[in-house]
């Protein structure tokens, strides 16, 4: 499903199951509680007639048979002789009286008012409030737990109850207002009925009671509300989230159209960040300076593909004008050269030009490989100024050099065509008559060579475009070896020599190139 | 018909030049913007071909100036072909555009089609009573058979014809038939003249004593 393997999906799906667990939680927790108070206030509520009822039943017997005096000193402390007896008459509705403030302690008239009975040994019934349920005649024991049975509840007396049976146990042990310490009669729940029974020594049985069903309907009730506004809370909450995931997810939604346009081809969208603050809008402007760098060198590309193209119409031109023309009739062999001559110079204006470009690619992917020697570079540099002494002449260029012996780590071949382009350039714009100043110098650790024409300068404007492809002074065509790459292949062979090269022009005073190269 | 090529490029100058001759054309040339210009506007030709890119002035600013005395044709040689670049160039008065590399024939055509067009004429084929001139084939028709015309007498024809009921003087014919390099005697359009009213019939081109011929 791929709609569950989107983050916002996955994102809400965490968030829900945290949410569903929290309110879980919080709400079987909150009705515990509530569950408990209830059991545990109807808990100590039985105790407490348990210990009525207790009392209610001593009275009566002790005012049938009064106890023998406390004061006889001859008697040692304990329970009358007999008093828990087996063989002592069985106490009867006779012995029990309830006090009347004690009876609204057994409501008849509430519907979840307090019961109780009173069983004897042999299971008759001693005494019962009215409301008591016919069912809790109990001779085996409480249907609902079947635990508590009080024939076996008794081995589970602390030992000196257990003792019983030697006779030695003392009705004082019950504290008078309560069971006995330590009681093993936990309260137990029996349908809707909370029940506590105490058997006594005597196998006499005393049970109080209370139906909980309203208790355990408010219960529910509070179940009902609590699991309704955990609902509530949780369709508030996956919303909120959903909303709130679906807003921080917004960056990234708008960062992936902004991708899918430009993997698309429209390298002109850029995307809209809205909050430059969060880590999202952090992301989105580094990637927007990613697709302006891109858009740049793609331009870059475009514009270099089309110039290259362009230089190309030319010499296409020469070569089809030229064949054509001399393809229309018949000619002399002489015009045939010329014809022939004509298409060879334009080719091998193509193929330098095609050289120059395929250099400058290698250098632009790093793939040119320089064959480093340690060389005297001022012998290179004059060997360069006399290559292109003829080309002075021509223009009665003067060239004067100043070529103390430097020797650096370079490519000598590379940097000898570089020391020559420069060289060309400074005497083909120079005046006629003009100078070429050519220095080589250690400056701070690095060798620098200066080359300053005379010439008719570089307008200022033109200045930064100066190592760009294509680039000519005068926007037009001199002369078959002039491809428009010169300077940028300068500019590459110094740069992959770790160097640099600066140009400087007044217009009408002259240029000067200097060439910074590492020793 | 006389045209000017201004291009800076020599090998495809020549022949350029070359081929327009042998079209039946007279030719000047110019390798630099600054020459053109000058040329452009001291002689009345009947087509410029004008490259744009050209060392001084170039293409795009001889146009401007020479707009402004001079309705000359002017077909512009580009190395772009962007749509801005054919635009600026028909915006600033060119004619027509032509993109390099460019096929002879097609440059032929077109420098045909603008130079029709300035005599305001519509079709290739002109009727002069009984006679046909067909200026894309270059043939002409006197009484529905192939006349032979030397080139020369050819280039007389078409552009009296393109100047149909125009006294044209003598002067707009040397200037016209005849490029800046022939010193061509005075009487040798006398002879051109006579030999086409020989092969086309002597009424073809008559004589306005004082100012020139015409055809009527």
């Amino acid at each position: 499903m791929k709609m569950f393997k989107s983050i916002k999906w996955r994102l809400q799906i965490w968030y829900g199951l945290i949410l569903v667990g929290v309110l879980l939680g919080l709400g079987i927790t909150a009705y515990k509680l509530e569950h408990d108070k209830v059991f545990r206030h109807t808990d100590n509520e039985l105790q407490r007639r348990v210990n009525v009822v207790l009392q209610t039943l001593h009275r009566g017997e002790q005012q049938r048979r009064p106890p023998p005096r406390p004061n006889d000193f001859d008697q040692p402390p304990g329970p009358p002789a007999g008093e828990f007896d087996r063989d002592r008459p069985p106490r009867g509705p006779e012995d029990f009286h309830l006090q009347p403030r004690d009876e609204v302690l057994f409501d008849a008239a509430a519907a979840n008012g307090y019961y109780f009975v009173i069983t004897g040994r042999d299971a008759r019934v001693i005494a019962r409030s009215t409301n008591a349920p016919t069912a809790v005649m109990y001779v085996e024991g409480p249907p609902a737990t079947g635990k508590l049975n009080r024939f076996t509840a008794f081995p589970q007396l602390p030992d000196d109850r257990v003792k019983y049976g030697g006779g030695q146990f003392k009705y004082d042990q019950f504290p008078s207002n309560g069971v006995p310490a330590g009681q093993p009669f936990p309260p137990y729940s029996r349908g809707t009925f909370r029940e506590v029974e105490i058997v006594l020594p005597t196998q006499e049985s005393i049970l109080v009671g209370r139906n909980m069903v309203t208790d355990l309907a408010e219960l529910r009730l509070i179940a009902l509300q609590l699991a309704g506004a955990s609902l509530v809370i949780l369709g508030f909450g996956l919303a909120g989230g959903w909303w709130l995931v679906g807003r921080l997810l917004r960056p990234i939604q708008s960062i992936g159209a902004a991708a899918v346009k430009i993997s698309a081809g429209d390298l002109s969208q850029r995307i809209n960040v809205a909050e430059a603050e969060s880590e999202l809008g952090q992301l989105a402007a580094v990637l927007n300076s990613t697709f302006a760098r891109l858009e740049t060198a793609f331009a870059q590309q475009k514009q270099f593909a089309a110039d290259a193209a362009h230089e190309l119409r030319t010499p296409v031109s020469v070569i089809l004008t030229q064949t054509q023309t001399a393809l229309n009739r018949e000619r002399e062999a002489a015009s045939y050269k010329q014809t022939v001559e004509a298409c060879q110079r334009a080719a091998q204006r193509m193929r330098t030009l095609i050289e120059s470009l395929l250099a400058l690619a290698r250098f632009d992917a790093g793939q040119e490989i320089l064959r480093r020697t340690r060389f005297d570079f001022s012998k290179i540099i004059g060997e360069a100024v006399d290559l292109v002494q003829s080309l002075a002449e021509e223009r009665a260029v003067k060239i004067i050099s100043g070529l103390p012996p430097l020797e650096i780590t370079g490519d000598s071949e590379r940097l000898a065509q570089v020391v020559t382009n420069l060289l060309t350039n400074a005497i083909q714009y120079n005046e006629l008559a003009g100078e070429v100043r050519v220095k080589l110098e250690t400056r701070s650790g690095l060798a620098v060579l200066t080359i300053a024409d005379t010439g008719q300068g570089i307008a200022a404007e033109d200045l930064p475009r100066v190592f760009g492809r294509f680039f000519r002074a005068d926007s037009s065509r001199t002369g078959a070896g002039n491809t428009g790459l010169g300077l940028s292949i300068c500019k590459a062979i110094v740069e992959a020599h770790g160097g640099t090269i600066e140009v400087a022009s007044e217009v009408k005073v002259g240029t000067t190139v200097s060439v910074r190269l590492p020793i | 018909m006389r045209i000017l090529v201004v291009e800076d490029e020599p090998d495809l100058l020549a022949s350029l030049a070359q081929a327009l001759r042998e079209e039946g054309y007279a030719v000047d040339t110019a390798d630099n913007g600054d020459d053109g210009l000058f040329n452009a506007e001291g002689t009345d030709y009947d087509a410029i071909v004008l490259d744009v890119m050209l060392p001084g002035l170039d293409g795009w600013e001889i146009l401007k100036r020479l707009r402004k005395s001079k309705k000359t044709p002017v077909l512009m040689l580009t190395a772009r072909d962007q749509t801005r670049d054919r635009v600026k160039g028909l915006d600033t008065g060119a004619d027509d555009y032509v993109v390099k590399p460019f096929d002879l024939e097609e440059l032929f055509a077109r420098l045909r089609a603008i130079i029709r067009r300035s005599a305001n004429q519509t079709t290739n084929v002109l009727e002069i009573g009984d006679v046909k001139i067909d200026t894309a084939a270059r043939h002409v028709l006197f009484k529905d058979k192939p006349v032979e015309l030397t080139a020369r007498e050819y280039s007389l024809v078409a552009f009296m014809a393109l100047h149909r009921g125009e006294v044209v003087t003598r002067t707009q014919l040397y200037e016209h038939l005849f490029d800046e390099n022939e010193s061509s005697l005075s009487n040798l359009l006398d002879v051109h003249v006579s030999n086409v009213r020989k092969k086309l019939g002597a009424e073809f081109i008559a004589t306005r004593r004082g100012h020139g011929y015409c055809i009527e």
